[in-house]
């Protein structure tokens, strides 16, 4: 932006006022303490969560002939989760078409 | 400000997979952008006690959703997403606590003439108008203005950090110039 008729120019006047701020030392030091505590302690977690675990857990883990028990059980867990879900909606579905009980507000029906 | 910063690693590196190496590039980031949430913090909300909570807010929730963002980033500069970050805990700042910015320009010096007293007197009345002026600008167009002068963001990463597009961001620069510019000749009318 250009001078307006040789009184102000704002582009400067606003680089100028709207300097960049150099945050305080302390933020930085107490920032970089509180990352560090909190990537320690998902470390942590982690370790002790392996630590709990016994070497022959461990090794049943790495082995993949073990990976089909756990996928077959999360699989199975999803399709009876989406049956709950496809219960739900036809129980809706037939509510909607007059199955259903009134309620007290369902003055329209 | 910080440009190097925008092209290290995190815009040219494939997306890490060890922690380790996670942590490492949020320290980057850290480091080289440390300064612009706060300074966009600090012409948020006014003054130093809130700008470092909301810098350090940000910058922990940034921590959380790091993964996810670099991997969505495809190479593209993170600054507007931490910038973004800090702009939705500014609305919510102002939103609980219903308070306005205060317009404190304690950190705001105004450009060095050491020979000439008389104008740098006249700077600093010119530069505390500026900020007062600025403050009563709508938060969008104030915001952009913040990222542009005080954060040296280009169209694009101002665009990205309001959810806009480049064309809307143009205008809406335009309009805050605009707008201030009115404001402060009518002041020198007056």
């Amino acid at each position: 932006m250009s001078e307006t008729a040789g009184q102000f120019d704002l582009e400067r006047l606003l680089s100028d006022a709207l300097r960049p701020i150099e945050p305080p030392e302390n933020l930085a030091t107490r920032m970089e303490t509180t990352l560090s505590s909190i990537a320690a302690q998902a470390a942590a977690e982690l370790s002790s969560w392996a630590d709990e675990l016994s070497e022959g857990e461990l090794e049943a883990l790495r082995d993949p002939r073990n990976w089909v028990r756990p996928v077959a059980a999360a699989a199975a867990g999803g399709a009876a989760a989406g049956a709950l879900v496809l219960v739900g909606l036809s129980r809706k579905r037939s509510a909607r078409r007059g199955g259903g009980r009134l309620g007290p507000l369902d003055l329209w029906r | 400000m910080s440009t190097d910063a925008e092209h290290a690693p995190q815009s040219s590196v494939a997306p890490p997979v060890s922690k380790a190496e996670l942590d490492r590039a949020f320290e980057d980031l850290y480091r080289a952008h440390l300064r612009d949430v706060y300074s966009y913090a600090y012409y948020r909300v006014g003054n130093h006690h809130d700008a470092e909570d909301l810098t350090e807010q940000a910058f922990l929730q940034a921590y959380r959703h790091f993964e996810r963002a670099r991997r969505e980033s495809d190479g593209r500069p993170l600054r507007p997403w931490l910038i973004r970050i800090a702009h939705n805990l500014a609305s919510n700042y102002y939103r609980d606590r219903a308070r306005r910015p205060e317009a404190n320009i304690d950190a705001v010096e105004p450009p060095s003439h050491p020979h000439d007293t008389e104008r740098v007197a006249e700077g600093r009345e010119e530069l505390r108008e500026v900020i007062s002026r600025l403050d009563e600008l709508p938060e969008d167009r104030r915001e952009a203005l913040i990222m542009r002068f005080a954060l040296g963001m280009s169209n694009r990463e101002i665009a990205r950090a309001l959810g806009r597009t480049d064309g809307a961001t143009k205008v809406l620069i335009h309009r805050a110039i605009k707008q201030l510019e009115e404001s402060m000749e009518g002041r020198e009318d007056e």
